[in-house]
């Protein structure tokens, strides 16, 4: 089902489909300017800082018409897509929009990495936040995918950034009724069940999180997470029939 | 080149398809005919891998094909010679050589090829028909599938890709061409498949299916035809 005589189709059209998404090259070209001032103004250690926790959001904007336009549009039903190819390169897609990030994400990092070596300020933990950090965009192309077989483009992308709202406003509650979970976040430290859980929930809809060295213990849970919304959309996608 | 044997396939309690085989020969021209709603498309898209039937099966012999979709669409974010281009690569051909099949096929079909670097949706329908017939047909394909393949064209153009399928049929492709236009299939076709509500009503060559559709009274071919379609 998954041939890989389609890869090389499939990183073209991905390649071909960020290079002309405008939001996509503004963001990836407005961060390393906005990095630069704040390193400049702050210290590069807090731009570093600003980085990790933020770019696994360029993930999710790469992802944000994986599917359901290109389906319910009729593109796919295109000689290139023949004998069920449409299903490898939706699937594919997953993996060349990640290794994309990832690309862009290392470059940037070792733009900040030379800046904070030079600078002395250079923290070898940041590597491991930075991997946590491929690991929660990588959710998010997993997670934004298995949406988007159901949302149309962009709004796979809007569903989860409501998810994420309305996570900060139970939060921001949570506080008001003092239920302590804000305090074993801020600690880092999930003492009972209830926590423990509240938390796994919390990182599975705001996998940034995990970036944060307190909470790097939420790894497992965004793994998790990315390997069950991988499962979904593969289970999906040999279901998926082109019936425009 | 192609056979297919006893689909099945419904749409929720639909069905749509009730058993339908027939098979295609390399060098002849298929027409699939039938009213609308009678299964013609699905048949199309099941043979093509876009729809998976829930009985039977489609076997398919080695070659490249190609699909002239009955509304054509591409991503609306990728130029036509982008387009043609991953279909090139898709098709391992040389550069040189599909240049000049494309600049061929524009001429052929009267394609003004300064279209190409602009994306298909701003296209007009007749040009968007003739640029999927120009993607398909530059991979020399040796199965051409198309299903309403004159709908959008205006009358020049529909001679030229009728001119074209044959050229396709003459070098040795197998043709389906799925349509509900009697006349212009009865130009084009060598075989002819009629589907009723989703099984195979008659399956002839052009003279036997002729001959059927001819009434033998006053009445015109046009509503004999209506009368096989319809049972």
């Amino acid at each position: 089902m998954f041939e890989k005589d389609v890869f090389p189709l499939t990183a073209r059209l991905a390649g071909l489909r960020l290079r002309t998404s405008g939001l996509v090259l503004g963001v990836a070209s407005a961060l390393p300017v906005f990095l630069v001032v704040l390193g400049v103004k702050e210290s590069p250690g807090a731009a570093s800082k600003a980085f990790l926790l933020f770019f696994p959001y360029l993930f999710l904007l790469a992802s944000q018409d994986m599917s359901a336009s290109e389906v319910r549009g009729g593109g796919l039903e295109n000689v290139l897509f023949l004998d069920g190819r449409f299903r490898s390169y939706l699937w594919q897609k997953n993996f060349v929009l990640a290794a994309a990030g990832g690309a862009y994400a290392c470059a940037v990092f070792l733009g900040l990495a030379a800046w904070g070596l030079g600078r002395g300020t250079f923290e070898a933990a940041s590597v491991l936040q930075l991997g946590l950090g491929l690991l929660a965009g990588t959710y998010y192309v997993a997670v934004a995918g298995a949406l988007g077989l159901v949302f149309r483009a962009g709004s796979n992308v809007v569903v989860l950034l409501l998810a994420q709202a309305a996570a900060l406003i139970g939060l921001i509650l949570s506080t008001t009724f003092r239920t302590g979970f804000v305090d074993h976040l801020a600690a880092g430290r999930f003492p009972d069940l209830g926590s423990r859980l509240l938390f796994a929930g919390l990182a599975a809809v705001f996998p940034n999180l995990i970036v944060a060295r307190r909470l790097l213990r939420g790894g497992p849970v965004v793994l998790a997470g990315l390997v069950l919304a991988l499962a979904v959309q593969r289970a999906c996608l040999r279901r998926l029939e082109l019936r425009r | 080149m192609l056979r297919v044997d006893g689909l099945r396939k419904s749409y929720g309690p639909v069905p749509a398809l009730r058993g339908v085989g027939f098979s295609l020969e390399r060098g002849r021209v298929t027409a699939l005919l039938g009213e609308n709603g009678a299964g013609k498309t699905t048949t199309v898209r099941i043979i093509l891998g876009f729809l998976a039937p829930d009985a039977g099966r489609v076997e398919r012999g080695t070659g490249r094909v190609g699909y002239v979709p009955d509304q054509p669409a591409f991503f609306p974010w990728l130029r036509g010679r982008a387009i043609l281009d991953l279909t090139r690569r898709s098709a391992g051909a040389g550069r040189a050589e599909w240049e000049e099949r494309v600049r061929d096929l524009s001429a052929a079909l009267r394609f003004d090829a300064a279209l190409l670097d602009r994306p298909p949706r701003t296209y007009s329908a007749g040009n968007v028909k003739k640029f999927a017939f120009l993607q398909s047909l530059a991979l020399e394909p040796d199965l051409l599938v198309a299903d309403e393949p004159f709908a959008a064209l205006d009358p020049p153009s529909v001679k030229r890709a009728r001119d074209l399928i044959i050229a396709a049929r003459d070098r040795g492709a197998a043709v389906l061409l799925s349509s509900h236009m009697l006349a212009e299939m009865t130009r084009t076709s060598d075989d002819f498949v009629v589907l009723r509500r989703g099984v195979v009503a008659a399956r002839s060559g052009l003279a036997e299916f002729l001959d059927r559709v001819r009434p033998a009274s006053a009445g015109d071919v046009e509503s004999a035809f209506l009368g096989l379609i319809q049972g």
